[in-house]
């Protein structure tokens, strides 16, 4: 029998903004509310579980904007399963924060 | 520029990024830095001079503090985790630093400890009424100490008295203050043999004025450490003083705290009445047969007829009591040890011959730091204990220390190995998830007992219930590194002494 990661309320949120396109550490704390003290700690603790796997950008894309390189993240297959268990754990986390395409809509 | 805007800039900014980055560990600092300052880059390159920009790098240290305390390699962690070999020693390191701070701060338990400052100890008794040896309060009345002056001297070559009194001290114009002095008799330094008894300036004049010896502190507080007021007169009381020196802040380890010694000849104290009561130093013939090498009984008969007792006890052996009755202790509980738990830490198969030398050693050298860190702790503590309350006698002192050291070696010596045999030999953590094997029933046919497991999958411990005489004390089982699966924290990385 697998075993259900138990997450926090909090950081299934995190888990939630990541699946709903937010992929960089301030664009989440945009999105949840969230400070960056709970956010980065979170996320890496989401990483190291292997939820969400982080991936460096382009340095091409990056020089052309003439900006530094920036991380994003991205939901595992692990992750989006945890995810859909802790939908049916706290049903209130989809109206929280919307979809993209929802928004879009 | 307010320090507000200052800390809202993008260098400031970067500059906290640097600091919080020196938190993370070293492996992973440099991409851990990349990430953040592109972060704050972006923050500030669309809200600017905000808030946000401070906060989103306040958390940085968040950040950076959760990566290197669930780094695998997290030293802090590794040490300060529950039932681990170092978690113990910190702990017992506190508690001697602490007893050695209050120790420290305890004047009477300091003064108890530190060697007699007499050169010539040995010879040199304190006299006190029968029972009252060794306590603050004075004793002996004045009139006593004026007849033992002749009738005494067969026993001692110099006898000395003295009485801590509250005097109002006048420092300068229209000012004083109250101090603690000790009065005394001209032959009190001379007898301790102290260095500061040789001024006599103002005899030379004609004019007797009874010499005033300041304490550091008393000399630091109220003159501001000017030597320039050593040969001044003062006044006390409306007597006439001259300052004579200054006295060294533990040269003294008389009873009675006072802030100056005031020396005043025989004639100035036979005024004052004869039953006030107060110390009396001796010293003692060095030859024949009234030597005192500890303690004596002194009986006095009185003009009615009785028969007074009065306690005399060596200065030097009063300075070395503490040591002894420490040194006492100690060898009683190793003695009674036995008697209280078993001395065996159990059996270890020779399998650990494959062990390195290092890790093997490192369990004995976990067990020696162990005695080493209690030693001085149960010392101390006891000291603090019993030379902390300066009301009691040294009596009532002495058995307290005696107690508190016995017990306390006793209790620690039986701790330490009850605490090295639940302990993984190799990793040295306490070991857990205690399980019951066997049936009492079965005891004479089958094993029956509790086994300890060690969460790095080092081995099992089995400790029998009833010691038989083929399983008489708890045994370790070795595992091998295949085992090393089955636990969450690979055994072999992090082996040893954490």
């Amino acid at each position: 029998m697998a075993t259900e990661p138990k997450l926090s309320h909090t950081a299934a949120m995190i888990l939630h903004t990541i699946q709903a396109g937010q992929i960089y550490g301030f664009s989440v704390m945009e999105a949840t509310g969230l400070p960056s003290g709970t956010v980065y700690p979170a996320m890496r603790r989401l990483e190291r579980d292997g939820l969400i796997v982080s991936k460096w950008e382009k340095q091409s894309i990056a020089d052309a904007e003439q900006r530094p390189l920036r991380k994003y993240y991205k939901l595992t297959r692990a992750g989006e399963t945890t995810l859909e268990a802790m939908h049916k754990r706290y049903p209130l986390l989809k109206k929280m924060i919307s979809d993209p395409e929802v928004k879009n809509a | 520029m307010s320090l507000r805007l200052l800390l809202r800039s993008l260098p400031a900014c970067f500059f906290l990024l640097r600091c919080a980055a020196w938190l993370a560990p070293g492996r992973e600092r440099a991409e851990w830095l990349a990430e953040w300052r592109a972060e704050v880059w972006h923050v500030w390159d669309s809200y600017g001079r905000s808030s946000q920009v401070t906060d989103l790098c306040l958390g940085a240290f968040q950040d950076a503090f959760w990566l290197r305390w669930y780094s695998p390699r997290s030293m802090a962690r590794r040490v300060l985790r529950t039932g681990s070999a170092s978690r113990c020693s910190a702990w017992l390191s506190g508690c001697t630093a602490i007893s050695f701070v209050i120790f420290l701060s305890l004047p009477g338990a300091r003064k108890a400890m530190s060697p007699s400052p007499y050169w010539n100890a040995d010879g040199l008794v304190m006299i006190s009424s029968g029972g009252y040896a060794g306590t603050q309060v004075p004793t002996i009345a004045l009139q006593d100490y004026q007849s033992w002056k002749t009738s005494t001297r067969h026993l001692f070559t110099g006898i000395a008295f003295y009485q801590p009194i509250h005097k109002r001290v006048h420092i300068a114009m229209h000012r004083g203050t109250e101090l603690s002095i000790g009065r005394a008799s001209d032959n009190l330094f001379k007898l301790l043999n102290l260095p500061a008894s040789t001024y006599s300036g103002d005899r030379a004049s004609g004019q007797y004025a009874a010499r005033l010896f300041l304490s550091q502190a008393a000399w630091r507080e109220l003159f501001g450490s000017d030597a320039g007021v050593i040969g001044n007169h003062t006044e006390i009381s409306g007597q006439r003083v001259v300052i004579a020196g200054v006295i060294a802040q533990d040269s003294s380890q008389l009873p009675g705290q006072v802030d100056a010694w005031l020396l005043e000849d025989e004639r100035h104290l036979d005024m004052l009445p004869g039953n006030s009561k107060g110390f009396v130093v001796a010293h003692m013939r060095t030859s024949g047969p009234h030597r005192v090498d500890g303690w004596r009984t002194m009986n006095v008969r009185s003009e009615e007829g009785d028969n007074d007792r009065f306690d005399c006890i060596s200065l030097a052996q009063r300075s070395r009591l503490p040591f002894s009755i420490f040194l006492f202790t100690l060898i009683v509980a190793v003695v009674t040890l036995p008697a209280t738990t078993a001395l065996p830490l159990g059996e270890y198969p020779r399998v650990s011959g494959r062990l390195p030398w290092a890790v093997r050693g490192r369990r004995w050298l976990f067990l020696l730091s162990k005695v080493s860190l209690v030693v001085p702790l149960v010392c101390l503590s006891s000291v603090d204990v019993a030379y902390g309350i300066p009301s009691l006698s040294l009596t009532s002192t002495q058995y307290i220390q005696l107690g508190l050291s016995y017990f306390g070696f006793l209790f620690a010596f039986r701790w330490i190995l009850q605490d090295q045999r639940k302990r993984c030999p190799v990793c040295l953590r306490e070991l857990s998830n205690p399980a019951r094997v066997g049936e009492a029933s079965r005891n004479f046919l089958a094993w029956n007992g509790t086994e300890l497991i060690c969460a790095g999958g080092h081995g099992l411990l089995h400790i029998p219930e009833l010691p038989t005489s083929w399983f008489s004390t708890q045994r370790w089982l070795y595992l091998d590194a295949s085992w090393g699966s089955l636990f969450s924290e690979g055994c072999v990385p992090f082996a040893g002494f954490v």
